[in-house]
């Protein structure tokens, strides 16, 4: 009673002195310690330059303004509205759209439709989404930006390379033994050609903001803001490479992007590690970050600790976008960000890691236009995916995660993508404010399986019992549309498009293996099946092979570096093969697998043709190039069912997978494709078109339109 | 807990005695004292908020800065600013209340030993007795031991009920100067040394909260015709970095640069 009373009284002291102290203070005894200063002076400083930043923000605008009216650039002056806002959802299938606003699943898309616009939107050959996206930004054709699929093949090895960047290291180093250390920065080069339509609006003093537009990687230099989107490598360099640590034996390598890494124990725990990039400074040697895991079969968790950050995860849970930081030999370090996912607990112990994201907050790559765009983004909305292909397709299709883990992370990704929306549609309330959606694409691909009445990869799951995820995609799209709706005016122009359509991916078309079968591959003796990118392929018997999605090669003689086929003999091949592969039907159910091939000069034309395939082969409906073909493996069967979850396409002949258009405004123009939103766009605003685009800008019906559309919206 | 804050000071500064430099005992103390705020700041603080709410507020300088060209919006971040500043001093505020607290006790302690220099010998002082009455001044006398001597007659001002003696030390030492009224004696302690010592600079007819910053004798009883007696220590100045500077704002400027260190050093979120 005693102690109680006198650890009370205490408290009470402490009370009055403390208040005391701050009613009666004496001079020299104000300061109340570090704390305090600590708050009063970072205040007083975010203040202080806070203030800085808006006087010279205000002082200057007016002398900005004058500036650009003394070089012609009344920006807004001819233009027919104050904002367009662009969005983009990859792969968003306009037969799909019109069947559920006919079944009233969009109500928002259906007001779109009836009071503004709504077409299907020619995609490109091949509608292939860094294609079709480098020409939406450059208002060109593939033979004038340089993109003709995810990769291009190197003609002195036939290897492939990422068509979109280039990345090497520093253009000096310093040996020193064993070790090598980088002098400089990675040198990063952008290998799409073509100048996208928000440099001109940015020229003329109409201010961007574009976010995760595909092929934006390196960013350029520009008056506005951008965040690169598809084609940012994680940290590692890869398109996205997981990690599956495991106390499962086995030595099975996943077939593509991802890393099976041990479980060891360690005492009462467990321990494993992330791999990282290749430390700059010992060649060869890959950094790691460990991590400790301790299970607790009780609770059904497990604890992770990785450097100085712990956390508890359910079965089935993912962490928060965790730091961390790989350490070289010397020093050196390199930042990201990844999510554990617990995968399983017992009898083995399984957790997945997503690839190693460039830290957005942090970036030792540039990944926005400027720098500080993708840390801004960070401070104001925390750690985001900044990989190009953020969605682990890859893991889904090799079964680490399952549906609803591959789920939880799109969405998770397209919620921080809306916010990052919704903030630049905050910030531009003139100018151009584009932003493109992968989710659509992403669960297309993988879902499209639950869509089919007969897929092969959903056999062994009863109709009755296949979840209505692309519907649910559709809805949340839709809904999202409509918030974007409610917060644009009657002077903005709304512009929904995709780059392509969707089709099923039910059966797999090994195109090296009909080169095969028909003598245009030749492998090496004793070999009846070449292993990946084309080993064991016999080149000087060799006159014709594939690789990626879309694009047939002949082996050149002078272009390729052991090619045999003559250039004069090369136009009568293509006319060989085309007429050999057009209508190639699947002997299993009589269906057309190749419903068109295409020669690359008839369908292309600019300055990078060079670089171009040969032929485009486009698959039908139903079909796409097999696994293998598209790393230049070369198989002994032709058709072969696809099993994988990965079971929705759009690589196919382009006819068949337009994208859509929508519109808050009527758009008279019926036949409308995505080389024409570029030139579309800088009318709108009142700019001049440059005369090399390919694309045509559209015409507006009429204005009224626009009042309905927008202010009446489905919720 | 009082006892600790009080403790620990004096533990400090008479631990460091041995430095015989004010100076030193200043710079190590405000290395120390940096240190211990910052974790205790981490304790106390919502480290997950605050980290929010600076990043949110780094954010909205950043966009001033990505979107200058934009009026609504410079002027919209400006606002955002101000109470996103707001909402950070609000989470500073907890761990500031609590830390205020034991940081007051440590000050006031050291304040005794880094504040006011000891009474040097042969150097003249002044000793002022207050009275509680203006009767009484008339009636106060100072009785000093032979190692101090008074060197000018007292001077007695009743309208402040004061009377002021100038004394004079023959000799180091802690003395005590008594003085006397209505039959009764009070005892100062007069401290007299060319070193750092403790420095109580009054001896009080008061409450608690008002004696803890100018005394460390015991009150003089409630009934006391005195009401306090003060010596007048010299204030002690330190020359650091060419220039003169008063211990607490030469404190200040180093535990918040020995604080900013620790805070990156340790990863804790101020």
């Amino acid at each position: 009673m005693r102690s109680t009373r006198s650890i009370s009284d205490r408290r009470l002291l402490a009370l009055v002195v403390a208040v005391a102290v701050l009613l009666f203070p004496v001079p020299s005894h104000a300061y109340a310690g570090p704390g305090a200063g600590f708050a009063v002076l970072s205040s007083f400083w975010t203040l202080f330059v806070a203030f800085l930043y808006s006087m010279y923000a205000l002082l200057t605008w007016p002398l900005r303004y004058l500036w650009r009216v003394i070089r012609g650039r009344n920006a807004y002056g001819k233009a027919r509205f104050k904002r367009a806002v662009i969005l983009g959802f990859d792969g968003m299938d306009p037969e799909l759209a019109d069947r559920f606003i006919g079944e009233g699943l969009l109500p928002n898309l259906a007001k779109l439709k009836s009071t503004g616009t709504f077409r299907k939107l020619r995609t490109t050959y091949p509608p292939i989404s860094p294609v079709a996206w480098s020409t939406f930004m450059t208002g060109v054709n593939p033979g004038k930006h340089n993109i003709y699929d995810f990769l291009a093949r190197d003609t002195s090895n036939y290897l492939p390379f990422l068509s979109s960047a280039e990345i090497k290291g520093p253009k000096r180093e310093l040996k020193i033994g064993k070790y090598v250390i980088p002098l400089g920065k990675a040198q990063i080069k952008g290998m799409r050609k073509g100048t996208p339509f928000w440099h001109w609006l940015g020229e003329a003093g109409i201010f961007c903001s574009v976010i995760r537009v595909p092929v934006t990687f390196p960013p350029e230099k520009f008056s506005g803001v951008l965040l690169s989107g598809m084609c940012v490598p994680d940290l590692k360099g890869s398109q996205g490479t997981f990690c599956f640590c495991t106390t499962r034996a086995s030595n099975d390598k996943f077939r593509e992007g991802g890393v099976r890494v041990p479980i060891e124990r360690n005492g009462k725990g467990y321990h494993s590690y992330v791999p990282g990039p290749d430390d700059p400074v010992a060649a060869g040697k890959e950094m790691r970050i460990d991590f400790a895991i301790h299970p607790d079969l009780v609770q059904k968790t497990a604890k992770i600790e990785v450097e100085d950050e712990s956390f508890t995860l359910k079965v089935g849970d993912y962490s928060d976008w965790i730091p961390v930081k790989f350490k070289s030999s010397m020093g050196l370090s390199a930042r990201g960000i990844c999510r554990f996912y617990l995968k399983e607990l017992e009898p083995e112990l399984g957790v997945y890691v997503t690839p190693v994201n460039i830290d957005p907050g942090y970036p030792d790559l540039p990944i926005s236009h400027p720098v500080t765009y993708s840390i801004y983004l960070s401070k104001l909305f925390g750690p985001y995916a900044t990989l190009g292909l953020a969605e682990d397709t890859w893991a889904l299709n090799e079964e680490v995660l399952d549906d609803n883990a591959f789920l939880a992370q799109a969405y998770g990704n397209h919620e921080d993508r809306e916010k990052m929306l919704f903030d630049a549609l905050e910030k531009t309330p003139k100018g151009l404010c584009a932003c493109v959606f992968d989710t659509t694409d992403r669960v297309q691909h993988m879902f499209w399986r639950y869509l089919d009445d007969d897929h092969p990869a959903a056999r062994n799951v009863p109709r009755d019992k296949r979840p209505q995820v692309i519907q649910e995609l559709y809805k949340r799209v839709d809904a999202l549309i409509g918030k974007v709706m409610r917060q644009i005016d009657d002077d903005t122009l709304l512009l929904i498009v995709s780059d392509h359509g969707f089709k099923s991916f039910q059966r797999c078309v090994n195109l090296n293996g009909w080169l095969y079968n028909n003598g245009y591959i030749a492998l090496k003796e004793g070999v009846s099946e070449s292993r990946d990118w084309f080993e064991d392929v016999d080149w000087s018997r060799t006159r014709a092979y594939t690789m990626g999605l879309n694009g047939l090669y002949l082996n050149i003689k002078g272009r390729e570096r052991y090619g045999i086929v003559d250039e004069k003999d090369a136009d009568a091949l293509k006319e060989e093969l085309k007429a050999k592969l057009d209508g190639l039907k699947d002997p299993a159910s009589g269906s057309v697998g190749i419903t068109g091939v295409f020669a690359c000069d008839a369908v292309y034309a600019g300055p990078y043709i060079d670089n171009a395939p040969d032929l485009l082969v486009g698959y039908g409906d139903g079909f796409r190039a097999s696994w293998d073909s598209v790393t230049g493996r070369v198989t002994s069967t032709i058709f072969e069912d696809n099993i994988k979850a990965w079971s929705g396409d759009h690589c196919i002949d382009p006819r068949l997978v337009p994208g859509v258009l929508f519109s808050n405004q009527k758009i008279a123009d019926e036949k409308t494709a995505i080389v024409d939103v570029a030139p579309t766009i800088l009318k709108l605003f009142g700019l001049r078109l440059p005369s090399h685009f390919d694309g045509k800008a559209w015409t507006l019906a009429n204005a009224s339109a626009t009042a309905q559309a927008t202010t009446s919206v489905a919720t | 807990m009082t006892q600790t804050f009080q403790t620990l000071p004096h533990t400090l500064a008479t631990g460091l005695m041995f430095l015989n430099s004010p100076l030193a005992l200043v710079i190590i103390l405000s290395v120390i004292i940096g240190l211990l705020m910052v974790i205790l700041f981490y304790y106390t603080s919502d480290q997950d908020a605050i980290a929010v709410a600076k990043d949110q507020l780094k954010a909205q300088l950043l966009a001033v800065r990505l979107f200058q060209d934009q009026l609504a919006v410079v002027v919209r971040a400006y606002g955002r600013i101000i109470l996103g500043t707001g909402r950070y001093i609000k989470l500073a505020f907890k761990p500031l209340l609590i830390i205020i607290i034991p940081m007051t006790f440590m000050l006031v302690q050291l304040d005794w030993y880094l504040g006011y220099a000891p009474i040097l010998q042969d150097q003249p002082f002044l000793v002022k007795v207050k009275t509680a009455t203006s009767e009484t001044v008339n009636d106060v006398s100072l009785q000093l031991p032979p190692e101090l001597t008074i060197s000018a007659p007292a001077v007695h001002v009743p309208s402040d009920n004061e009377v002021v003696w100038r004394v004079v030390a023959n000799k180091q030492g802690a003395f005590d100067v008594n003085v006397a009224t209505a039959g009764q004696t009070f005892a100062k302690k007069v401290v007299v040394s060319p070193e750092m010592n403790r420095i109580s600079l009054s001896r009080m007819r008061a409450p608690y909260w008002e004696r803890l910053f100018s005394s460390s004798e015991p009150a003089l009883p409630d009934n006391s015709p005195i009401k306090a007696i003060d010596v007048n220590y010299p204030e002690r100045s330190y020359q650091f970095a060419w220039m003169e500077w008063n211990w607490i704002v030469l404190f200040f400027v180093l535990s918040l640069v020995a604080g900013f260190i620790f805070k990156s050093v340790l990863g804790i979120e101020i």
